[in-house]
């Protein structure tokens, strides 16, 4: 206890704000792969503030939903996580004054949602979104939507056709539609393996087993993940990233439209072992800003500055939110260790976020900027770790 | 850009706007469920609201950088229509006859009203719209999954429903609001050109079952092709709303056959025509009145000689001669990829592979 009060500490000194940068898993003698949302043990277990900031590295084209989610705020998640040795289980909690669910009869309706995403690598961090290659992620995503069906429904062509096309009344009717309804599946509620956002493959056998529950009450939404530590692709112990995100409905959010937050360190089992990866960087944020508008200005767009072309190059304003320290001076010296996916490479021709070749191998358009000196990239990203919404 | 892009010539001037196309597309595809709304063909009237409403107001496709514009996604409710029933089983127990909803728009709500004062200067004509498989499709661009693609062999544009997560920003993406989201598997879904039909040497359903014989479907570089000689020979074929830069691969002929005005006491007006030159170029780009006077021209020649190829093409004899679809090259295609015979519920193409970088022909129009 002693040792993470220090560490805690000296996290606080280094870091620009109070954000909780670990979070520790509580260890529990009872079998927490039973764990439900209403489970008492959650009541003992003391919860961890995560912020998650609105994602504008990339700006879609869906006006509408520019429009009701312009300016976001961030936004606090209480989440209490708890392992047994086997598996790990987090309650994560967060404010909302409406349930949004995907309506069944529209087509612009969109359901809240929440993700956590795990790295299955150990030592640099992968993109925060969805990835990056040869370093995969899993992430866990559960949307409210209602029942859900499957495409072409998983080859049952004869009810997959509106009950108005079968020669079917009255009692018939509904009987046929009554056999529709069974084949409805819940929420929508996926685990995905990506190593880059494109690359996000749907795992649909059981080797990412995982339990997601998600409930409303009184303005606050309670969600939980239970997954194993071993599974095919993680293998979870010590001290692991992780990340969360929330989707508000309200605010037409789904896909990039959303909350995240940067890669957080999870202890599970209370040995501190302080992955440098998540090493915070102490610089001179003033003149920070000065390297930055220096040397990154002129393709990045941040905050109110706009020199550069709108599609150019991932816009910052959030970048200091979810961009964890190592990760940020990672993209300044070698931008190929990590590159972003953004558009559609047809989207915005001008603008190639990065070169693609006949293997599929991605190059960075982005140069690296090794060339800085050491003080200059510290105090770069410094400056950089302040560029995000607040908390409302 | 694909290596062989299919298209559709639609002629306006012999629409008749009697949606047996329509039909033949609901009943062949949207007949599922979650596709209620859908109309992957519908023929709307212009001027009109169309479907979805106020479709061409609702943003999408390229500006002249070439960088996708942002677009809104209809709502089912407002822009595209709930469908409703009526409560034909209950008739027989006496009870009134009614709609099971309270219907306030639906698809050819507007159906024929059109413009301006009749009798005098009154005016409308159908346009029939289905995908239009474009070269530079502005739902491809808009997705980040790289779910939707452009088939190497013929240029139809697919939703890969593997890949589809159902952000629906292809939606807004598009210009002509032709793909469509299904809420109840949450993708999106679209017109897919009838490839299972066409891989037989078949024509889309909509083409086949034309009765007004307007539907003309070929390779766009099949010189000796009716859609060929329409569009690149005769150039009197033209893609709707060029100005939105996507490359449309449908074409219509542009309705240049509309009759003349009367004056105020009910007579003709010599050389007036009741479809403003403007509302055709706004909807088909400055070259619609070159098309316009093609056809004038091959019609006097027609007349006066006996003779037009272009004429004779438009009449259009034989149906089955408008359609140039080979089978064999379907074949060949198969064979050389190595792909799976084409099955009932194809699944080709349900683990996709990432979208490769469109090339461009020609720059975005404005006009």
């Amino acid at each position: 206890m002693k040792r993470y009060l220090t560490l805690a500490g000296w996290l606080v000194l280094g870091a620009m704000s109070l954000q909780a940068q670990t979070l520790s898993a509580f260890k529990s003698g009872e079998d927490v792969s039973k764990l439900a949302l209403s489970s008492k043990l959650w009541d003992k277990i003391k919860s961890d503030t995560v912020i998650v900031y609105p994602q504008t590295t990339v700006i879609m084209n869906d006006k509408t939903a520019n429009e009701v989610s312009a300016n976001m705020s961030a936004k606090s998640l209480h989440v209490k996580s708890v392992c047994d040795g086997k598996n790990v289980a987090f309650l994560i909690e967060w404010s909302d004054t409406t349930k949004n669910v995907q309506e069944r009869r529209d087509s612009n309706t969109y359901g809240d949602g929440f993700a956590v995403q795990f790295a299955t690598t150990k030592g640099a961090l992968p993109y925060i979104g969805m990835g990056s290659e040869g370093r995969a992620v899993i992430v866990h995503l559960q949307k409210v939507t209602g029942a859900l069906y499957e495409p072409n429904n998983a080859q049952d062509v004869f009810h997959q056709v509106n009950v108005s096309n079968q020669n079917a009344f009255g009692k018939d009717a509904k009987a046929y539609q009554e056999a529709v309804a069974k084949q409805g599946n819940g929420d929508y509620q996926r685990t995905f393996i990506a190593e880059g956002f494109r690359s996000m493959t749907q795992i649909r056998d059981a080797s990412e087993s995982s339990v997601m529950e998600m409930n409303y009450a009184k303005g606050t939404w309670k969600a939980l993940l239970i997954r194993p530590l071993q599974s095919t692709y993680l293998s979870l112990s010590g001290s692991t990233p992780v990340a969360f995100a929330v989707w508000d409905g309200a605010l037409h959010h789904r896909d990039g439209l959303k909350r995240l937050s940067a890669w957080v360190e999870l202890n599970l089992d209370g040995n501190r072992m302080l992955n440098p990866a998540f090493a915070e960087t102490i610089g001179d944020v003033k003149n920070g800003e000065n390297v930055v508008m220096e040397n990154c200005a002129s393709c990045h767009q941040y905050k109110e500055v706009k020199n550069a072309p709108e599609f150019m190059a991932p816009n910052l304003s959030n970048i200091g939110g979810y961009g964890n320290d190592s990760y940020l001076k990672e993209s300044i010296v070698e931008p190929n260790g990590v590159v972003v996916p953004g558009y559609n490479l047809n989207a915005h021709r001008n603008f190639a976020w990065y070169t693609l070749d006949d293997k599929g191998v991605r190059s960075s358009t982005m140069p690296p900027f090794s060339h800085l000196d050491e003080k200059s990239i510290n105090d770069a990203v410094a400056f950089l770790k302040t560029l995000k919404a607040e908390v409302k | 850009m694909s290596q062989r892009q299919l298209a559709m010539v639609m002629d306006l001037n012999k629409c008749i706007g009697c949606q047996t196309c329509t039909v033949s597309c609901k009943t062949q595809w949207t007949n599922r469920n979650g596709r209620e709304y859908m109309y992957w063909n519908n023929v709307e009237t212009y001027p009109g609201d169309g479907y979805p409403k106020k479709w061409q107001e609702l943003g999408g496709g390229f500006d002249e950088a070439g960088d996708l514009k942002p677009g809104v996604i209809p709502s089912l409710q407002s822009e595209y229509g709930v469908p409703w029933d009526y409560n034909h089983d209950e008739l027989a127990l006496g009870k009134p006859f009614h709609p099971d909803t309270d219907p306030k728009w639906g698809p050819n709500w507007d159906e024929d009203e059109g413009a301006g004062d009749f009798p005098n200067d009154n005016y409308f004509f159908y346009i029939p719209r289905i995908c239009n498989h474009c070269s530079n499709p502005g739902c491809l661009s808009a997705c980040p999954r790289d779910a939707i693609f452009k088939r190497d062999q013929d240029g139809v544009v697919l939703v890969d429903l593997d890949r589809c997560q159902g952000y629906r920003y292809c939606i807004a993406g598009c210009p002509y609001k032709k793909i469509y989201f299904n809420p109840r598997i949450s993708k999106s879904e679209k017109c897919i050109l009838c490839f299972p039909r066409i891989e037989k040497g078949l024509p889309p359903a909509c083409a086949q079952q034309c009765v007004g014989r307007i539907r003309f479907v070929g390779f766009l570089d099949d010189e000796e092709g009716q859609v060929y000689k329409l569009v690149k020979k005769y150039k009197v074929a033209l893609p709707l709303r060029p100005d939105y830069g996507t490359e449309a691969n449908v074409y219509y002929v542009p309705p240049t056959e509309a009759p003349p005005k009367f004056d105020a006491n009910g007579k003709i007006i010599e050389g007036s025509t009741r479809i403003p030159p403007e509302v055709l170029e706004r909807l088909f780009g400055k070259e619609v009145h070159e098309a316009a006077r093609t056809l004038k021209a091959e019609m006097k020649k027609r007349k006066e000689t006996g003779e037009s190829e272009l004429m004779d093409l438009l009449i259009a004899y034989q149906h089955e001669e408008m359609f140039r679809l080979d089978s064999n090259y379907y074949a060949k295609v198969a064979k050389d990829k190595g792909l799976p015979p084409i099955q009932p519920v194809d699944t080709r193409y349900s683990s996709g592979k990432y979208t490769s970088k469109m090339t461009f022909s020609t720059k975005a129009v404005h006009s």
